[in-house]
């Protein structure tokens, strides 16, 4: 077992509502190997707080939360080195301006290796390793990450975890900012990662499109309450959705409106425009 | 979405709301002068009067300044200890010798273990402390037998120590009462504004105070984000191993550099996009502007001006009397 | 005379390429106009040499008759306002009231007015209960109708949307394209730079941007139906669409695809 969340609440004191609840007994599993996983749910929803526990960033204010076999309760324990936990669940954070900050992509992408005393030409190697496995080339390596384009730089920050050799890797909105064809790629990275090294892999998203399309379990979020935890489908098909401030893929929402508009009666469960294009040229009532 | 509390202004009504801001900063100066103008201990426990009875009128939370006098304690606490040492002038009040031996060092360390202990487990810091203090005077003053680490020396308190360090202590305290109410019940953009309207004929020998003011509100503006920002950094970098409670003296100073150089390479970023959005809405540094806040003066102004005036000219009196 | 016309208008950080590479466009009063292209090809630049922020190396920009230079910058910005993408990092006042006030002090408008207006178009934005809010307290949409209300206050009648929604989340996303709506209603000229293809369907024309140069500039409904525009420039056609340029060939779909493009241009 990976990470285990007992009842785990989370609540501070913030300047503009006072006390503030962000995550309300929150309970679920996720698996040391082998999960890949969406995490939804609108801004203020309580995702990025459930996150940062998932590394022991923040400590949960009720309930307890088991990582790898170490239990984190809302006092400081002395006996647990929490940094072991952090390099065993790597957390990616939003924007990649937050940890870069090296001279050179390589020596960045080694300060996390380092850190765990590991020695300087492993450390390298790592860096190598990681780069590599976010598809950019040896060449990046010299270069300095404060020159990259912004999809580069989320990929050196993304190595700069990878290259700790983490169990489990939490990505915080990964391909927000970008253009659709670059979210893609950088999905299509992920999945490959996932499926190269069976690491689990938890992506906080907005975008129900990609949800639908590249994930078989969707934690939803709302007002602070898990409200779901299961396959992505069952989530379009069970909840409404537009209740929770979020969204349906665009697939779903345009198979509806033909449906609703033309009185027909298509499968509007296709995750990709393919299998959309085939429901409607098989349909046979028109 | 944490956020610090920006100075120590709270919200509330009452007299000294209501008043200018530059009303406020003119008489807590014109004050604090006159409280370094009294020579004689009466008039300044008269002056810490007029100051408390201020509190009232002002309907402002005694608690409260207390509350904020509680982190320079300390300070007051050794400026009282130094002034009663160091003062030798008039009468002796006390006169005797202090030892210093093994067991005045046994006493000690264990005074010192009880405090430490007492302060974890309790909620009286400050007594604690104070306790602290009282039983290392009566071990050095008492403790006689065992080994003589220190020959006994002479210790001896003087009856101006005590008046001069008492008249120090009211004089910090009224200091801090007065700036304390000014801070609390002022804003600080208020504030700022009215130093800049206070400051505005320094422009004759070149000081730019509208330019200062705004310095001083943007700064403002922008510390809760940045503290914000500074604080996912570091979660960031702790994510990466980056574990600021320990590690060697070297690997320390790299997860600062970890911190500091995303921090400012934002900051660059965050100055060129706040100076185009601000280009963008025709702000040209310099050029007249209207302001949207309005300093207007009332009655109460004119009376609280003319009160601290009177103040001052009442202990220049009492002064060259 | 168009009402904004931009006329070879070149840009480059250095010798050696052109940012922006000989602009030729003209735009009409009440316009919704959308910018589309890949990161990197020259929108945002596009953007900040409208307002006068960058100094173009060649051409000219003319905005209701009035030739942007150094001496017309201040007149031209009184015209034309701009909504940044960052929402924390324009948003000048300590408070709600003092940023919409920011811009109207700066154009010495007399306090009374001020006053006035701050209240007419925080309500526009529906901030109204806020107005004693620090920037702090708000949420990325609620900063950035902010912005919106502090350039309507300036008489504004452009505002540049510079991917202005795309660190929202999708909810305040479409709160925002709602008030663009309304905005544009009112008859502003609204010039939108977007990654969001759903978004750019709202606009009346559609500017496709390359490598610096304008790719395409044509009327909404007619640039999509020309694939080739968006896949070579390495941009997506929205799902509805993707599909009625699929079922294109066949005369079967035709009411089909009629309810696709209802979708696409209405939702």
């Amino acid at each position: 077992m990976g990470i285990r969340f007992n009842q785990v609440s989370h609540g501070y004191t913030s300047f503009a509502d006072g006390l503030y609840t962000a995550i309300k007994d929150i309970s679920f599993e996720i698996s040391d190997k082998n999960e890949f996983i969406a995490l939804v749910g609108h801004t203020g929803s309580g995702k990025s707080t459930l996150a940062k526990h998932m590394n022991a960033l923040i400590f949960p204010t009720s309930g307890t939360l088991e990582i790898f076999g170490k239990t984190i309760t809302s006092k400081r324990d002395k006996k647990i080195k929490y940094n072991d936990i952090r390099k065993k669940v790597g957390l990616v954070f939003q924007f990649p301006e937050y940890q870069l900050f090296e001279e050179t992509v390589e020596k960045d992408i080694m300060f996390g290796p380092m850190n765990f005393k590991i020695s300087k030409e492993e450390a390298k190697a790592l860096a190598k390793e990681s780069l590599n496995l976010v598809g950019l080339d040896d060449s990046y390596l010299t270069r300095n990450p404060y020159n990259l384009s912004g999809g580069e730089k989320k990929r050196v920050s993304i190595a700069g975890i990878l290259a700790m050799n983490p169990d489990i890797l939490v990505l915080d909105e990964p391909t927000s900012g970008l253009d659709p064809a670059g979210r893609r790629v950088l999905m299509d990275l992920f999945k490959d990662i996932h499926d190269k090294t069976k690491k689990s892999v938890i992506i906080i998203t907005h975008d129900m499109d990609l949800v639908y399309q590249y994930f078989n379990r969707v934690l939803v979020m709302n007002e602070g309450h898990l409200i779901f935890d299961g396959d992505p489908e069952k989530l379009f098909r069970e909840k409404d959705l537009f209740k929770n401030h979020l969204d349906y893929p665009n697939t779903i929402k345009v198979l509806d409106y033909l449906n609703k508009s033309l009185g027909i009666n298509l499968d509007i469960y296709k995750r990709t425009i393919e299998e959309a294009l085939l429901e409607i040229k098989g349909a046979e009532k028109l | 979405m944490k956020s610090v509390i920006i100075g120590q202004y709270i919200p509330g009504k009452g007299l000294f709301y209501k008043l200018d801001p530059r009303t406020k900063i003119i008489a807590v100066f014109l004050l604090m002068v006159s409280v370094f103008l009294f020579e004689r201990i009466e008039q300044l426990l008269i002056a810490l009067g007029v100051a408390t009875l201020l509190l009232l009128v002002g309907k402002i939370n005694i608690i409260r300044v207390i509350k904020g006098l509680k982190p320079i304690m300390i300070l007051l606490i050794f400026t009282f200890i130094f002034q009663i040492m160091l003062n030798k002038q008039g009468q002796k009040v006390v006169e005797h010798d202090m030892y210093f031996t093994l067991f005045t060092l046994l006493f000690l360390v264990i005074a010192f273990i009880l405090w430490r202990v007492m302060v974890k487990i309790t909620k009286f810091r400050f007594t604690f402390f104070f306790l602290f203090v009282i039983s290392i005077y009566l071990t050095l003053r008492y403790v006689d037998y065992g080994q003589t680490i220190i020959q006994p020396f002479n210790f001896a308190i003087y009856e101006d120590g005590i008046t001069m360090s008492i008249f120090v202590v009211i004089r910090l305290l009224i200091i801090i009462t007065l700036s304390t109410v000014l801070t609390l019940t002022t804003k600080p953009t208020d504030l700022t504004q009215g130093l800049e309207k206070l400051m505005h004929p320094l422009k004759k020998i070149g000081f730019d105070s509208e330019s200062f003011a705004l310095i001083i509100s943007i700064s403002l503006r922008y510390i809760p984000t940045i503290f914000d920002e500074a604080n996912k950094i570091m979660m960031a970098q702790a994510s990466r191993g980056a574990d600021f409670s320990e590690g060697k003296l070297k690997d320390k100073l790299r997860q600062v550099i970890s911190l500091l150089v995303p921090m400012f390479i934002i900051a660059f970023i965050r100055s060129e996009e706040l100076a185009n959005a601000m280009e963008s809405r025709n702000f040209v540094p310099g050029e007249p502007r209207t302001r949207i806040h309005e300093l207007t003066m009332s009655y109460r102004d004119t009376l609280a001006t003319l009160f601290s005036f009177s103040v001052l000219i009442l202990s220049i009196v009492l002064k060259v009397i | 005379m168009s009402y904004i016309e931009i006329q070879k208008l070149s840009y480059s950080y250095n010798e050696k390429t052109n940012v922006l590479d000989d602009i030729n466009i003209d735009i009409e009063k009440g316009e919704w106009i959308a910018v589309l292209g890949h990161n990197g090809s020259g929108k945002s630049t596009l953007a900040k040499t409208l307002v006068g922020l960058l100094e173009p190396k060649t051409g000219d920009i003319t905005i209701d008759g009035i030739t942007l230079g150094e001496e017309t910058a201040y007149e031209i910005r009184k015209k034309i306002g701009i909504v940044f993408q960052n929402p924390d990092n324009q948003f000048v006042g300590v408070t709600v009231k003092d940023d919409i006030a920011f811009g109207m002090e700066n154009l010495c408008v007399p306090r009374e007015e001020m006053l006035e207006k701050i209240n007419f178009y925080a309500k526009k934005v529906n901030m109204l209960d806020f107005l004693d809010k620090e920037p702090a307290t708000l949420s990325g949409g609620q900063k950035q109708r902010v912005a919106i209300a502090g350039i309507l206050a300036m008489q504004s009648d452009i505002i540049i949307f510079d991917e202005a929604t795309s660190m929202l989340d999708p909810y305040s996303k479409e709160e925002l394209i709602q008030y663009i709506k309304t905005l544009h209603k009112d008859g502003l000229t609204i010039i939108m730079i977007t990654h969001d293809i759903n978004e750019a369907l709202l606009a009346d024309r559609i500017l496709v941007m390359n490598k610096g140069k304008v790719f395409a500039f044509q009327e909404t409904e007619k640039i999509m139906k020309d694939k080739e525009t968006f896949t070579s420039s390495n941009l997506e056609l929205p799902v509805a669409l993707e599909l009625a340029n699929s079922l294109a060939q066949d005369d079967k779909f035709k009411e089909i695809r009629d309810k696709l493009w209802e979708y696409a241009l209405t939702k």
